[in-house]
């Protein structure tokens, strides 16, 4: 099946984030949905107090990695069009770091392509949270995306 | 005379926690022609010990792609070391 859509918008920002720019940017007449995620920062950290986070990306890298990420979504799901936004230096608690909205003509799409999209972001785009504490800061626990296989067998 | 592999220039950047050892955010460097992705870490374990460690949880990119070790360098490329992610 075969949607028309418009280009997607992936974009790193260092100013707030407008979710509701995003949400309109994708909604078109054809759609009939339109999910969201919108991830903000959370006030603790395994217990303990955050007094606010900085993040830092590699953006050439993370904006290659964020339109593949559309472009697979746009493969595997009937949607419409999506918009992808992550947001990068400074962040008090409850600001949103991270906000997707997905269009699509029908709702079961727009659920699982934004879903899957979020979840390939968490796993592959370079980027990096440092939390900041009463008491120090520490790099979050990440995950180590995947690394292709060598290229020769090993000897 | 010995024969003198000419060499290649690439650019290499350090994110994270590895940017904060090294103290380095990015720098051009040259090694010589047939340097692998594995060989160029090896050159920066050499310069920073405490680096050495990190090699498990380290995944490397050439060009904005994620890359096997035996890579082979080329010049001009763009290189990175990248710690496990967390965005979003």
């Amino acid at each position: 099946m075969t949607i028309a859509s418009y280009p997607d918008w992936c974009e790193l920002l260092r100013v707030p984030i407008d979710a509701n720019a995003a949400a309109d940017y994708v909604r078109a007449g054809q759609d009939g949905a339109i999910v969201t995620f919108d991830g903000f920062v959370r006030n603790e950290s395994h217990g303990r107090p955050t007094l606010y986070l900085e993040y830092e990306a590699y953006e050439s890298m993370a904006l290659v990695k964020m339109r593949e990420i559309c472009a697979q979504i746009h493969e595997r799901y009937a949607i419409h069009c999506v918009a992808m936004l992550h947001r990068l230096g400074h962040l008090e608690i409850g600001e949103t770091s991270v906000f997707i909205a997905v269009s699509a003509p029908h709702r079961a799409a727009a659920f699982d392509a934004c879903r899957f999209a979020i979840d390939t972001l968490k796993r592959t785009a370079p980027i990096w949270k440092k939390e900041f504490f009463e008491d120090g800061a520490v790099w979050a626990d990440g995950e180590l995306p995947p690394a292709p296989p060598p290229a020769k067998p090993a000897s | 005379m010995p024969h003198v592999l000419p060499n290649l220039r690439v650019k290499v950047l350090f994110f994270g926690r590895i940017r904060e050892l090294t103290g380095i955010t990015e720098e051009w460097l040259e090694m010589p022609e047939g340097t692998t992705l594995s060989e160029l870490f090896e050159h920066y374990a050499k310069r920073f010990p405490a680096l050495a460690g990190f090699r498990p949880s380290l995944v490397a990119s050439r060009n904005q792609e994620f890359a096997a070790w035996d890579t082979p360098l080329s010049s001009g490329d763009d290189i990175a070391f990248l710690p496990p992610v967390s965005g979003g």
